[in-house]
């Protein structure tokens, strides 16, 4: 079950939220991720979840270059590939072990990820990143709200979390982040009183 | 040092995740206060007419407010932490009380069915989530990483942790706030910290 476009590049985090051992935390369209840094500076999404015992990835750590779970410490690379079992440390993994990966890439200062999507993320304007802003209503609302009455200077795109929430993320042209906070957390308060 | 301590409550954690950041050790002296309410004992009442937790004892000082335990504790034996100069470690502290009273209210009524507006304690508790997350994400684009600035945490940054850390028990949630999450990493990474059910220790440097 899916609220997301098949083929669409969707911005869920921006660089900035991904420092080295911090494990990142998100929603699109339905599905919870977990979002890391490797050492090498690769950037990884995968679904929330553990295949062991569906524990949130978010909650356990990054060591090195691999993930590890919270609950029972299984390693995971980035592959997805589980590498280690703690509780059996002799036993080969078996290969079907795995941890649900989505595709990524970075671009313009953000991390991107969808549904089988196709050629590359759409281009941002260049400026500052602003702080996204969870707004409590769905992101059609949302949309129809930035189309009615434009925020002028901010280059906005909008991150389907489930039905009832999104995220509005952007750039501002003229790099001023405190301005756009004001503009933006002005706006949740309007659509989210407004609904 | 003694401290009279119940482990689920946020200002009890407080004082000894300020102990562990020290590196201090006080004698604890475990108080049930959920199921038992050993707090409205006679034998309690006594030392603390409150009924509250926690308590320290530090020779002739007995004291019985949780940020008062932190003061005393950071002007006794780290000075560092408690960050005089600066007038906002007032704002926070009044902040951090905020949310014990709100978030911490939601949590202790969603598990130990403590007496209150749940719901209410929600509302508030958000309103105060996101302004921290506010404060915090600006604090982090110029290059700050703890509330009061500086190179290391100091009681403002505990007595704000201990109320949003375990905000899951207590129905709010951390997922939309990346800030409070990295701030909250950051904690849990600084040299001296101590874990409470629910809020877990680094282990990035135990044995493979």
């Amino acid at each position: 079950m899916t609220m997301l476009e098949p083929g669409k590049w969707y911005a869920i985090a921006a660089d900035h939220d991904l420092p080295h051992n911090h494990i990142y935390r998100t929603a699109l369209g339905g599905h919870e991720l977990a979002v890391w840094r490797s050492s090498d500076g690769g950037v990884h999404v995968w679904q929330n979840r553990c295949p062991h015992r569906g524990v949130r990835f978010s909650l356990g750590e990054v060591v090195a270059d691999e993930l590890r779970c919270q609950y029972h410490a299984w390693r995971f690379a980035t592959s997805g590939a589980c590498t280690f079992i703690p509780a059996q440390p002799d036993m080969k993994v078996p290969g079907t072990i795995r941890a649900v990966v989505w595709p990524v890439a970075l671009s313009g200062g953000m991390v991107w990820t969808g549904i089988d999507p196709a050629g590359s993320p759409p281009a941002l304007p260049t400026g500052a990143i602003v702080r996204a802003i969870p707004v409590s209503q769905p992101a059609s609302v949302i949309a129809q709200a930035l189309a009615d009455t434009p925020l002028a200077g901010l280059t906005l795109i909008v991150q389907p979390q489930d039905q009832e929430s999104a995220i509005v993320r952007g750039i501002a042209g003229d790099g001023d982040l405190a301005r756009a906070d004001r503009m933006l957390t002005a706006l949740r308060r309007r659509i989210e009183q407004t609904a | 040092m003694i401290l009279y301590d119940a482990h689920h409550l946020a200002p009890c954690y407080a004082v000894r995740l300020l102990l562990g950041y020290l590196g201090l050790t006080a004698e604890i002296r475990p108080v049930d206060v959920y199921p038992g309410r050993q707090n409205r004992s006679e034998d309690f009442l006594a030392i603390n007419p409150l009924g509250t937790l926690p308590v320290l004892i530090d020779g002739a000082h007995v004291i019985t407010d949780w940020q008062e335990i932190l003061a005393h504790i950071a002007l006794t034996y780290g000075r560092a932490w408690y960050p005089a100069h600066d007038s906002a470690l007032i704002g926070w502290l009044g902040l951090a009380r905020d949310l014990d009273a709100s978030a911490g209210l939601a949590r202790m009524s969603d598990t130990f069915g403590a007496a209150g507006d749940a719901v209410a304690a929600r509302t508030r508790g958000n309103a105060l989530f996101d302004e921290v997350e506010r404060r915090v994400w600006f604090a982090e684009r110029a290059g700050q990483d703890w509330l009061t600035g500086g190179a290391h945490p100091t009681i403002a940054d505990i007595a704000c942790f201990v109320c949003i850390a375990p905000c899951e028990d207590g129905g709010l949630s951390l997922r939309d706030r990346p800030a409070l999450r990295r701030w909250c990493d950051r904690m849990r990474f600084h040299p001296g910290f101590v874990a409470m059910s629910g809020i877990f220790p680094p282990m990035a440097n135990t044995a493979r």
